[in-house]
């Protein structure tokens, strides 16, 4: 194997890397946002006795979870603008599939963090004289937030992770920036070997916090 | 909303969903078969004592987590063939890609439950004078297999899900088709939305029983 590794063509559009990577973190942390907020909303459905909101926030949370990202991805972008009669950006469409998916794995979360607590908790506190709303601030709230750290970093993750598929749509992210550099400088191998390291950077480090945090958590208690 | 729903196009085509249903079915099940099995080779190589062996698996394990799945297709279809030597098909590199993401995350299953399994039964069979590769193979092994099933079945699933990124590559498996079936008649909104429907009925069941086996352990323990 002989190969001539040339990085010069990759140095010179350097610039364009970062702009996709810059991409790449602003559509995750606002897709991760947004999903808190669906997730918060879908998980209190969930969580309801009313079966006419428990039942379609379930079948919400089933629906993204045996779906691919890529059939909301390219649904977003290409049919939902025919529902709603207005056209979305690639970036509108890709955070709307990025948010409402995460938005379900979040919900599960948020649900599964309150569930977890056991019933004595919430016995006791009745005991104490407390309200529906008064225990939940005091006692399982503040409980079960320990418990979702883990699981909802791990969700970031792995969104983080999905929005490599927004290059689909052709959003500047750093997947696509990078098939832009290919096509000028017509070296894949150092351009997708130097994307699959720029996204392990980021990526590692974000696990790493991740089992740092997790492991902090599993001290306390 | 005016829109006038027709699924005329996605009927009169169905058998061309159908013959992308078959490949997403079979590019899953030998993905799945070998990352099982390369996977295994790792986890074993996991809980080695050779510093080296475990060393190589942590890195593959932690590259193959640690990059978003599409980057390492696209790497496997356009950088690959450069040190290879030779033009991969777009189908030799789906499966390459998603038979080693795939094993990663299956190693990494092997792992855990090699390593819950209690001390005692390793000394057990050494005591009964079982090599490491008898004790592995006649006493941990069968009994971790079982304690896994629910992960195995979770990451069927999550494979299941990615290999419509194969569709980027130009696999003709159903997202594939679904995209060309949308751009040619212009209904995205109808042949997208079977899409994810048939992704639906493909993966459902699956989860179903995952879920179901989950418990079914858990209460059994």
């Amino acid at each position: 194997m002989s190969y001539q590794w040339d990085f010069s063509g990759i140095l010179r559009y350097g610039d364009m890397l970062l702009i996709g990577l810059f991409g790449t973190v602003k559509i995750a942390v606002i897709s991760i946002v947004l999903g808190v907020v669906v997730g918060l909303l879908v998980a209190l459905l969930r969580l309801s006795s009313n079966p006419w909101a428990r039942k379609p926030a379930g079948a919400f949370i089933e629906f993204y979870r045996n779906t691919p990202p890529i059939v909301h991805f390219f649904w977003f972008f290409y049919a939902l603008p025919i529902l709603i009669c207005v056209n979305l950006d690639p970036f509108a469409a890709a955070v709307l599939a990025l948010s409402t998916q995460s938005g379900a794995f979040y919900a599960e979360v948020f649900r599964g963090g309150i569930v977890s607590i056991e019933r004595g908790q919430w016995e006791g506190a009745k005991a104490l004289g407390m309200n529906y709303q008064m225990m939940m601030r005091r006692i399982i709230v503040p409980q079960a937030l320990r418990r979702m750290v883990a699981p909802f970093v791990e969700r970031s993750f792995e969104l983080t992770k999905t929005t490599a598929l927004a290059s689909t749509l052709a959003y500047a992210e750093l997947l696509y920036q990078a098939m832009q550099v290919n096509s000028i400088t017509f070296r894949p191998m150092e351009v997708y070997t130097s994307v699959a390291v720029l996204f392990f950077v980021l990526l590692f480090t974000l696990s790493t916090l991740m089992r740092l945090v997790e492991h902090r958590l599993s001290r306390v208690g | 909303m005016e829109y006038t729903w027709d699924f005329g196009v996605v009927l009169a085509n169905f058998p061309v969903l159908l013959r992308g249903v078959l490949l997403t079915l079979e590019l899953w099940a030998i993905a799945l078969a070998l990352g099982l099995a390369l996977g295994l080779g790792l986890g074993l190589a996991r809980v080695s004592r050779r510093a080296w062996l475990n060393g190589t698996a942590i890195a593959y394990v932690e590259i193959f987590r640690n990059t978003p799945v599409l980057v390492q297709l696209i790497w496997f279809f356009f950088a690959f063939p450069i040190i290879l030597g030779h033009q991969l098909t777009p189908f030799a590199a789906a499966v390459l890609g998603l038979t080693l993401n795939t094993s990663a995350y299956c190693a990494e299953i092997f792992r855990g439950g090699i390593q819950s399994i209690a001390r005692g039964q390793w000394e057990g069979a050494r005591a009964l004078g079982m090599t490491y590769a008898m004790a592995m193979r006649r006493i941990v092994l069968p009994q971790v297999l079982k304690r896994m099933l629910p992960a195995f079945t979770n990451r069927g699933i999550e494979l299941a899900k990615v290999t419509s990124l194969a569709s980027v590559l130009a696999v003709h498996e159903v997202m594939y088709q679904g995209r060309l079936l949308s751009s040619t008649f212009y209904r995205p909104l109808e042949v997208l939305s079977v899409v994810a429907f048939i992704y639906f009925l493909l993966i459902y069941p699956g989860s179903y029983l995952s879920a179901r086996l989950e418990r079914r352990l858990a209460t059994r323990d």
